[in-house]
């Protein structure tokens, strides 16, 4: 009873406090940008054409009518609430009259699909390495392995998915270039089997290095476990080495791995947006980033909330379970 | 002196990585002394492959890529410097202070730290860096990352304060009436830097991340010479799709080598900060 | 402990062998290699089960935002391409021939005496995709959906009829007049296409529609010889069919072939993805992609080509041109005209067209794009007037700038890199230019109080440094390479040049509200068929908005402040003269010689497009030796090329 009192409700409070805050910013930040949405859309309109003067105007005045971007900038944040609360994010300026609910739903399941599978393994294997290098520090094979790591982690995101996309699609032809599977969507195994086709490419490119990264995490969390006392009592004990590692060390080192594996999972929301570009893959990241530089305030706003949640409910689901994972976190 | 002389000794990978750093810097002092200005395009005749006469090649705009590294080099590691001082210092001060004390300090940073981190920082700085187009400078530009990349460490810190303020070795050392300040220097302290080092490894590391990307999407200043700007020159001019893969390799072992460097050099240090290797240590060299 | 090893070292071995391993699921066939796949090599990785034989694969230009929306009318939906293979209007201006080919209508505009009325008589043999016969009924139902819905706003149809059309009478089954509110000798070009002209509703399935604003028209019935059968909900792609009655479309009364079967629609990313995809025989022609991706395509693909077989390769008569365009109240010395003829004369025009254009564009003196049909009404009478032009660069003393020889060594250039001039030097690449002169430019810029500072670098004439910055979006490859050279070589004269790359947005944001000295926008001064006035109007004074506001306000395009009473008059005189009159052309050509002493636009060259085929499943693509249509697919005339093409016999 007191827990929920003292911790518990205070928590989620916090959390929906985060949000509200976090959700003003983003509101307010596109609005310092000098692009006018509506400019945009009319160049958009008219790139391959020249429009005469009385056109242009009347095409303004027309897609001022069709966004709703009237009113002054308290409207326009009262409004946004209103919309948000009844579900509803609104036209998006840039690919109007899609909604923005209709674009983050065409993107959404290809960003979870993609990022979840590729953070979870990639978290399961870089820990997994990652602390067994870190308690067989002199290892020929940790070694090796370590050198690996440490040599690709630097290696710009950009070069890694440019170079897998030029060895695996251009020069061994064996993937697709584009899209998220073949087709359109159908419960049949070949659509299936074209989505993992598909996604093995992007997948493998953030697999690499978010794992060069946990293992880097684990092992250094490892190494500063390993000659703990409680340790040098358990070998002492003779009690097996794996016995050593399953039990205490990982658990010891969990705690700021599972923060951060909620929070990666969190931010999935956004999207990845160069693994997109470069694989020509379908997903929110892109959405996200031609919503920024064309203006388009409700679909910004509508994927960031998004994200905004997420990360902020992961947050607040880690706080929640730190017990469990920690018995020694005593909630004051 | 003493003590990095013993580390240089002992510590294969500290010797290693001081080499690796001791280059990337030599690189970087080497601009001062490059026969071109870093914006001299048209300097050399253009797409040349490695040769005695250009070291590493020349570039599609017309400039000796050696050359070009040296200003990228420094530049990066200014940019990444900058950021990781920034965004390290906030984190650490924030994340320990709000662990250690808790209560209501705890739970504002934290409201605080959590309501910066739910905003998404890629977008951000997209739209903070198409805001400012034109007037960001290379300093503004590292600024900026570094007062991104606080909230995620101060998170961190906070985890392992929580973690450590409960550990047996705290109590002991609370009860024999250590002071707080005592307890963490004295006992937390060797848990936190290998953490902190290899913290501050990732945060280079982010910041040349970020740098890149926001590069490759054209969204710095692109005359400037970075890591970043020769890898979106080298793509613009289609290097990869058309095997002129010595503009864009320089680049990528240049980060490797500085990364790799301090990541080497964070090991050799957390090795023999630990005072428990270094009794084991003590006992190999007797 | 010996497990553990085991068990990590298997981890890592499946971890690098999938890295490695393809899985071969589903419709996996072999994927056709770089070399020389099969013709009949089944479905290959295109995302869409049809065979390959039969389907032409084009590349989409840019992803689809709006999805499953083919409602042209609002403005949104996405129409290149599209509206080739789908929408019909009634004439199609083919930009490589001028020519005018017919759509809906089967004779020209007939106008009256005192361009009031408009006849136009339309094909009695044409039907929509679902059998039903188009009829004059159509036409007019379109033209007063759109009159009277201004939110059917899209490219400017509805605010065109409201401003210049008073009543559209059907005045027989196959033919309409349209009663004009004023004489208006050019009412016709909103049903001819340079880009496209109105697109034609179906009668029979609007008027069931009831909020034509809102309606997404999914599976659309058309009129065009395509229909969409299937699209990517992500906006990759798009597959057409051709219809079985594809004889009752004009497309295939025209050109009485058939075209293939299948058309499919991809966007595959950047210019290196393209050319990786023409390699792997999955794209069989892209509209364009930078100098080093096509290079890399003429060598991994054998059976790709672009306009000209060989050198310079690329489509050079896209009506459009490219310009270094001052911003006149940025600073006051962009408003002196000496100094923007200094800056044209500092600039190495062959050494811009072939070291950073890569020899492939035409240069141009003016802003007219340098094809056939406009060289022969514009550029070759002037000539002689610019051979004579002169200009004072110091005071009583008369210099001639213009430089005839530029197509010559541009092609002597060409001739030391090995290459073979396809035509005679003018003809592929254009005009003469302004000399490269910086002595004369220095002679220039000393007249008007400008200096040379300590360090080389010139001193404005208040005696601070001359900085200048140019501002160019990179994805718009040409654009930005000039504005490099430009940079460089100014650079060279001892200006202090900042290079700005900015993304296109902020871009174009920057040009409407004056934030920049020069920029490098594009655009024709006249249309194919030598118009100038809907072109050049957003010029007249009437839409000029002081720098720092945003030009955009007025409805016109004036983005360099130009603000001169004499551009306007040209402007006004313009207007009631027929267009392809002599009248017409007399003025035009009257306006661009003063545009052209005044420099308002410094102009280097045309735009050029590696529009590129891959002959290794069709053929019948417009080429230099074979010119009957432009290669311009994604145009609404775009309709003819694509009916063009047959498939290579095995």
């Amino acid at each position: 009873m007191t827990l929920l009192k003292t911790y518990i409700i205070p928590r989620i409070l916090q959390w929906a406090l985060v949000i509200f805050i976090g959700v003003t910013l983003t509101f307010l930040i596109p609005r310092l940008s000098p692009i006018n949405p509506v400019e945009q859309a009319v160049s958009r309109l008219t790139a391959f054409q020249t429009l005469s003067p009385e056109a242009t105007i009347a095409l303004r005045e027309s897609l001022e009518d069709l966004y709703g971007l009237k009113g002054s900038l308290f409207d326009q944040y009262i409004a946004f609430w209103k919309r948000v609360l009844s579900g509803d994010l609104g036209p998006s300026f840039s690919s109007f009259p899609m909604s923005v609910n209709a674009m983050i739903a065409n993107g959404i399941w290809w960003s979870i699909g993609l990022l979840g599978t590729a953070v979870v393994l990639s978290w399961v294997l870089g820990i997994f390495l990652g602390t067994l290098a870190g308690y067989f520090p002199n290892r020929l094979w940790t070694r090796v392995m370590e050198s690996i790591v440490i040599v690709v982690y630097p290696v710009p995101y950009f070069i890694i998915a440019f170079t897998l996309l030029m060895l695996f699609a251009y020069y061994l032809p064996i993937f697709p270039l584009v899209g998220g599977a073949s087709g359109t969507p159908s419960f049949s195994l070949g659509y299936f089997g074209s989505i993992l086709r598909h996604s093995f490419l992007p997948a493998i490119s953030v697999i690499i290095g978010a794992t060069a990264f946990r293992f880097l995490m684990a092992k250094a969390l490892t190494t500063s476990e390993r000659t703990s006392d409680y340790v040098t009592y358990a070998e002492i004990a003779a009690l097996p080495k794996r016995k050593i590692l399953g039990v205490f060390i990982i658990r010891n080192t969990m705690l700021p791995q599972v923060t951060d594996l909620a929070l990666s999972l969190g931010a999935i929301f956004e999207g990845a947006l160069i693994t997109e570009i470069v694989f020509s893959y379908p997903g929110i990241g892109s959405t996200l980033y031609n919503g920024i530089i064309s203006a388009d305030y409700n679909l910004i706003m509508g994927i960031t909330l998004l994200s905004i949640i997420g990360v902020a409910t992961a947050s607040l689901l880690v706080d929640l379970t730190y017990p469990l994972f920690d018995p020694r976190v005593r909630l004051r | 002196m003493v003590i990095f002389r013993d580390l240089l000794r002992f510590s294969p990978s500290f010797r290693i990585g001081v080499i690796l750093l001791s280059l990337a810097l030599i690189m970087a002092a080497l601009s001062f002394v490059s026969p071109y200005a870093p914006d001299d395009r048209r300097a050399v005749p253009r797409n040349r492959p490695p040769s005695q006469e250009y070291l590493l090649g020349t570039t599609s705009t017309g400039q000796d890529v050696f050359w070009m590294l040296t200003f990228a080099v420094r530049n990066t590691l200014v940019i990444a410097g900058v950021a990781v001082v920034i965004g390290r210092g906030i984190g650490v001060l924030l994340g320990m202070t709000a662990g250690y004390l808790g209560g209501w300090f705890d739970r504002t940073v934290s409201t605080f730290v959590d309501s910066f981190i739910v905003i998404p920082r890629l977008p951000l700085v997209i739209l903070l860096a198409s805001i400012l187009r034109g007037q960001l400078s290379m300093l503004g530009l590292a600024v900026l990352i570094g007062l991104l990349d606080w909230a995620y460490p101060s998170k961190r810190y906070r985890a392992q304060a929580l973690s450590l303020r409960e550990r047996e070795f705290t109590h002991t050392g609370v009860f024999s009436g250590m002071s707080t300040f005592k307890i963490v220097t004295r006992e937390h302290l060797p848990f936190l830097i290998p953490f902190l080092l290899a913290d501050v490894v990732s945060g280079f590391l982010f910041a040349i991340g970020f740098e890149v990307t926001l590069s490759v999407l054209g969204l710095t200043d692109l005359t400037a010479q970075t890591i970043g700007t020769m890898l979106y020159w080298g793509n613009y001019y289609q290097a990869l799709l058309s095997n002129r893969t010595w503009m864009l390799i320089p680049p990528v072992v240049a980060t490797i080598v500085v990364v790799v460097g301090f990541y080497l050099i964070s090991i050799g240090l957390s090795v023999y900060l630990d005072p428990r290797t270094r009794l084991a240590r003590l006992r190999v060299k007797g | 402990m010996r497990r553990w090893r085991l068990v990590s070292a298997l981890l890592i071995l499946i971890f690098l062998l999938g890295a490695c391993a393809a899985p071969q699921g589903g419709e996996g066939a072999a994927a056709p290699a770089p070399a020389a796949p099969p013709a009949d090599a089944g479905p290959s990785q295109l995302p869409v089960n049809v065979p390959r034989n039969e389907v032409f694969v084009a590349d989409q230009i840019f992803r689809y935002s709006v999805i499953d929306n083919y409602n042209f009318w609002v403005p949104g939906p996405h129409t290149p391409h599209r509206h080739a293979l789908m929408m019909e209007t009634f004439w199609y201006r083919d930009q490589e021939t001028g020519e005018r080919l017919y759509g809906a209508a089967i004779s020209d505009p007939i106008y009256n005496e005192d361009y009031t009325q408009m006849d136009v008589n339309l094909r009695d043999n044409i039907y929509w995709s679902d059998g039903v016969q188009f009829t004059a009924d159509d036409v007019v139902y379109t033209v007063e959906l759109l009159k009277s819905n201004p939110q059917l706003s899209a490219f400017g149809w509805s605010a065109g009829f409201n401003q210049f059309l008073d009543s559209i009478e059907k005045t027989g089954d196959f033919s309409v007049r349209f009663n004009l509110k004023e004489s208006n000798p050019r009412f016709h070009t909103f049903f001819e296409t340079r880009w496209n002209g109105m697109y034609i509703m179906p009668k029979h399935i609007f008027e069931k529609v009831e909020d034509p604003v809102t309606y997404t028209y999914s599976d659309p019935v058309v009129l065009g010889t395509y229909r969409v059968v299937q699209s990517d909900p992500n906006g990759f792609w798009e597959l057409f069919e051709r219809r079985e009655d594809w004889q009752r479309t004009p497309a295939g009364i025209v050109v009485g072939k058939p075209g293939p079967k299948y058309v499919l629609t991809i966007f595959y990313g950047d210019s290196a993805k393209k050319a990786i995809a023409m390699s792997r025989g999955e794209l069989d022609v892209f509209f364009d992609v930078d100098f080093e991706a096509f290079q890399t395509v003429l060598k991994t693909t054998p059976t790709a080509r672009s306009w000209y077989k060989d050198f310079p390769w690329a489509y050079p008569n896209e009506i459009d041109v490219r310009h270094l365009a001052f911003n006149l109240e940025s600073d006051p010395i962009y408003a002196n005209k000496d100094v923007r003829w200094a800056l044209a004369l500092a600039l190495d025009i062959v050494d811009l067209q072939t070291e950073y254009i890569g020899g492939v564009a035409k240069v141009t003196v003016m802003p007219v794009p340098p094809t056939a049909p406009l060289r022969a009404m514009y550029l070759d009478p002037l000539e002689e007037w610019l051979q004579n032009l002169e200009i004072e660069i110091e005071p009583g003393v008369m210099y001639k700038p213009y430089d005839p020889t530029v197509p010559e060594r541009i092609a002597a250039w060409a001739e030391e890199q090995g290459y073979t001039v396809p035509g005679s030097p003018r003809e592929v690449f254009g005009t003469g230019w302004w000399k490269y002169d910086p002595d004369a430019a220095e002679r220039l810029l000393i007249k008007n109080g400008f200096s040379r500072g300590a360090n080389g670098k010139w001193l404005k004439p208040d005696g601070t440094p001359w900085v200048l910055e140019i501002a160019s979006p990179p994805d718009e490859n040409d654009a930005f390479r000039m504005a490099n050279a430009a940079a460089d070589m100014w650079s060279d004269f001892g200006i202090d040049v900042k290079l700005l790359g900015l993304e296109r947005s902020v871009w174009e944001q920057n040009n409407a509200v004056g934030q920049f000295q020069v920029s490098t926008p594009w655009f024709s001064f006249v249309l194919a068929d030598g118009d100038s006035w809907p072109q050049v109007r957003g010029w007249h004074p009437r839409f000029y908005v002081p720098n720092g506001e945003d030009s955009r306000s007025t409805g016109g395009s004036n983005i360099t402040r130009i603000n001169d009473p004499k551009v306007g008059e040209f402007i006004d005189a313009m207007v009631s003269a027929p267009p392809g009159s002599p009248e017409n052309t007399e003025i035009t050509t009257e306006f661009l010689k003063y545009w052209t002493e005044q420099m308002y636009f410094i102009t280097p060259i045309s735009f050029k497009k590696f529009v590129t085929w891959d002959e290794r499943y069709w053929t019948g693509f417009p080429t230099s030796e074979n010119p009957k249509y432009m290669p311009l697919y994604w145009f609404q005339g775009g309709k003819f090329t694509f009916q063009s093409l047959e498939p290579v016999s095995r």
